[in-house]
Parts: C-alpha cells; structure tokens; sequence
C-alpha cells in the first residue's frame, strides 16, 4: 500500500449496497455463505505471506476450519441512518490478515418512505475482488439460495478465479518489465490532486444519486456510453475545482480499469481480473468534452496497439497481490507520494440475472469504494435496470461536501440525467 | 489479408471474420455471437469496440474514423461488414 499511509490503518475497503422490496432474511444469507465455503474457501481466507519476504498470497484451511463471513443485521430508523451506517462501514478498515476479507449487513427499515425496506451490504478488502467480482458472489449466494438441497451449478461448479497466464516466465517478466518502463514515461511531472499537501489520512465518505435518462450507445460522438466520453465529462468537472483551487495546469494522470474477462458470462469472482490504461490530459484541454472525447479514445487505442494493456494486465498479475504498491514505485511522481490526479470507473449493469435476491426484488444496486488519500476523489458510474447511479467518494480534507454537490450535478446535467425518484 | 482486392469483397466473408474475431478474442467460449446480434447487448464495451476496429485497421487496411462510429455501423458484425464492404468499394 501507498508507503505514507502505511501505518495508518487507511480502509482498503468496498461497498456493494443492494436495496430491496422487503426485509431478508440473513438466516438464508448465512445459510447461502456456508454452502458456498463448500465449493470455495475464499470469503475465509486470509492474506499471509509465507516468509516475511515473500509476496502477499490469500491461504485457506480446509472446510472443517472455514468459518462463514459475519452477516450483521440492523433495524434503522432512516435514510439518513442508513448512510451514515454505509459510511461507517467503509471506515471500519478490514484486517484480512485477522479477519475474512469480506462481511455482510442486512439493513433494515432504511427509507421506509421511498418504498425500501432493507439494504443489503457487502463489505470487502478490495484486493479479493474488483466490482463485478462482488456481483459474481452475489449471485452465487442467490443460486445457491435457490437450489437448496439441489446440485447447484447443474452438478458442475462455476470457475472462481482466472487460471494462471500460460506464457512462460520469462515471456512475462519480458512484458512486466515493459509495462513498468512505459509507466515511467507517462507523463513529465508528478500529477496533483485535491489530497496533495494531505498528510495523514481523513475519514472516506461517499454520496451517491440515482438519475434516469437515456444513454446513447458505444457509437456516436456523443457515446455517452463510452468511457472516454464519461471521462472527459468527469474530467472537465475536475477542471472546474482545479480553477476554483488554482492548481496548476499539470496533466491529469488517470487510471482506467478494464475488465479481462471473456464478455457473455460472469467469469472469475475471486482475484485480479482488471488491467489499466493510463489516460493522461490536461485540465486546459477539458472545455470541448467532445473533442476530448476523440483525444482519449485514440490514446486508449495506441495503447493497445502497442501492446500496453496487456503488458499491465501481465504486469498485474505477475507482480501478484503487490500490483499498487508496485506500481507507485513506477509512477511519475511516487517520490512526492503523490498517485493519481482522481479516480473514475463505470462499473457497468448490475446483472439483471440478480433481479431478485433472496426472495426479494431489488430495487437498486451501485458501489462506493474508498479512494486513497492522494488522490482524494473518486468518481464512480453504474446502472441498475433502468437507474444510473453516480457514486462520489472523497476523503476527508481532500473535498468539501459543495465541491462534491458541484461535481454531481453537473456530470448530470452533462450527462442529461433528470433525478429518479 | 492483401488490401489490393478490397473492391471484390464478400460481404458475408467479411461478417464472418468479423464475427470469428469477436467470438475468438472478445466474447466467452460458451457465448459465441452470431452476425445479426447486437454487440453492445452481447457485453461489448469501449474497449472491445476499439479491438474490432483494430481488427478492421490490420485486416482491410483502413481506420473507422471516429464520425462512422454511429449505431448503424457498428451495432453488429453485420453493420461493421456492411460499412467495411462500403468503404472498400
């Protein structure tokens, strides 16, 4: 982890927060864990390292000693409990070298106005798994919920994490090697970012909003769709609070996560399955999104041309459960403790196989991961059904709350959202 | 593939390859595409769209500018091989 915070216990952790129509039931939640410890040992494992110089790996007993993750259930009284319940449990950092590396809180009578009545949270290490990992779980514990006393899977279990890269070593290390050098070169100066200057860690807070409105397709100038187009527009709002601030014109150094698996099905739930492209602009270059847009796009496409994606996804997986730390070592910039210039993903569709859930119909999914103290923000879109959902997550000291409030609405207005209600 | 015949292509073959393509690098095994699918519905993100144009750029010789990249081109193998057909004849 980023060397400044190392003893600083800063949470690694992230939400996944599932409302839906009725109360759950955390007896058949718990029940769905225990059967899944049957079949994968990783919701118990425990990060180790076999020599106190060796690499980081997860290591699990056999089933006999797997005790399920904790499934915590709470009657709230409002919506507004039930965020500061969510925010509590981003701050409250698992240890997954002494504790499972995720847990599970049952919410209940949260926003009982708008219709909700339970929240289901699943709180994670984010190094076990990315996003649509979380989602992967889910609805292994939804089958499994549904095929009690049956052979779940029709008898044939689903694969929990990637196999290993088939190209030999040193073909890797050759690429891992490439991936580290290219890092170097992205870009002059050690980016900033609202936590430059922060020297210990605040709380990770979050605010998420759910809008409705159409998205246009991956085709299209305006392919509000695509990742460069939501990264221009997110850009172009940090633009904005770097003017507010006066910070200086320096290049936004921004990660973007892709996924690696195989599209049409779940895949892996377990492990690393994300590469990164680097996109890099700067804020002076954000005022015509549009042409952004074109920029980042041809820039994602040299990259892969050039073979870069698949050196960092060989890199990642290579460096094995070290890849941030790793990867700061490379970074323009580390000297400073400085990383990215903001974080923004979109984490995509909430499966619609995950309709229902534990005999319940969900009503809207998204997830609020903690960002790191530098940089500070992160921005974070997913859809579920026909709800677009942004996340806002900060740190405290990096952000003020009307910066935030600034950054969501115009992303909607950029986006054309109108609030769902 | 030679750019020198693009004039005379076919352009079920080019679906074809097209499709092959997406079902050997993009898509899982067990969820092959067929040429009249809708990618986008199929799970295609940013990236894979920008694999396909990859392809057609080593393959046909030409990259899709970023103006062609409408719905109608490229909402299924079809439409990419429809437009790449255009755009050779």
């Amino acid at each position: 982890m980023q060397a400044l915070w190392k003893r600083e216990g800063i949470s690694n952790n992230t939400l996944m927060v599932v409302h839906c129509d009725g109360p759950l039931d955390h007896a058949r939640i718990g029940r769905a864990l225990d059967r899944f410890l049957d079949f994968c040992p990783w919701p118990s494992a425990r990060l180790r390292r076999r020599l106190p110089w060796g690499p980081l790996h997860w290591a699990a007993g056999a089933r006999a000693a797997l005790a399920a993750p904790p499934v915590r259930h709470k009657r709230l009284s409002s919506p507004g409990a039930l965020h500061a319940e969510l925010e509590a449990e981003l701050n409250a950092a698992i240890d997954p070298r002494r504790e499972p590396p995720l847990r599970f809180a049952i919410l209940d009578g949260a926003a009982e106005a708008a219709g909700l009545q339970s929240a289901l949270v699943v709180t994670w290490f984010h190094p076990l798994m990315d996003p649509r990992g979380g989602q992967n779980l889910l609805a292994h514990l939804a089958h499994l919920d549904e095929s009690d006393g049956r052979a779940p899977w029709g008898g044939a279990p689903s694969v929990f994490v990637t196999g290993p890269d088939p190209r030999p070593l040193k073909e890797r290390g050759r690429l891992g090697r490439s991936s580290q050098r290219y890092m170097r070169t992205l870009v002059p100066e050690a980016p900033v970012s609202p936590g430059t200057g922060l020297t210990s860690p605040g709380r990770v807070r979050f605010e998420q909003a759910s809008f409705v409105g159409d998205d246009h397709g991956l085709g299209g100038v305006r392919s509000t769709r695509e990742i460069c187009w939501r990264l221009a527009l997110v850009g172009s709002t940090m633009a904005d609070l770097w003017r507010r601030r006066g910070l200086p014109d320096l290049p936004f150094l921004v990660p973007v996560s892709i996924d690696l698996r195989p599209k049409g099905e779940p895949g892996a739930t377990f492990g690393n399955v994300l590469a990164f492209h680097f996109a890099r602009f700067k804020p002076s270059e954000t005022a015509d999104v549009d042409r952004l847009t074109r920029a980042l796009r041809q820039q994602m496409t040299d990259a892969l041309r050039d073979g870069q994606i698949d050196a960092n996804a060989v890199a990642m997986e290579f460096l094995k459960y070290r890849p941030l730390a790793l990867m700061l070592r490379d970074l323009p910039g580390t000297a400073t403790r400085e990383t990215f210039s903001f974080n923004c993903a979109d984490l995509a569709d909430f499966p619609p196989a995950l309709e229902k859930l534990f005999g319940r119909r969900v009503t809207n999914a998204y997830h609020a991961p903690s960002v790191l103290p530098r940089p500070g923000v992160g921005v974070f879109f997913n859809r579920c059904g026909i709800k677009n959902n942004l996340v806002v997550s900060w740190i405290e000291g990096a952000m003020e709350t009307q910066e935030v409030a600034r950054i969501i609405e115009a992303i909607r207005e950029g986006m054309g959202w109108r609030a769902a209600h | 593939m030679s750019t020198g015949n693009l004039s005379r292509l076919d352009p079920e073959e080019v679906a074809r390859a097209v499709t092959d393509f997406i079902n050997t690098t993009i898509m899982a095994r067990t969820r092959p595409v067929r040429p009249d699918d809708d990618l986008e519905l199929a799970g295609l993100d940013s990236m894979a769209l920008l694999k396909v144009l990859l392809f057609i750029e080593a393959h046909y010789g030409f990259w899709m500018p970023d103006e062609d990249l409408v719905t109608d081109n490229i909402r299924t193998a079809r439409a990419f091989a429809a437009y790449i057909c255009r755009r050779s004849a």
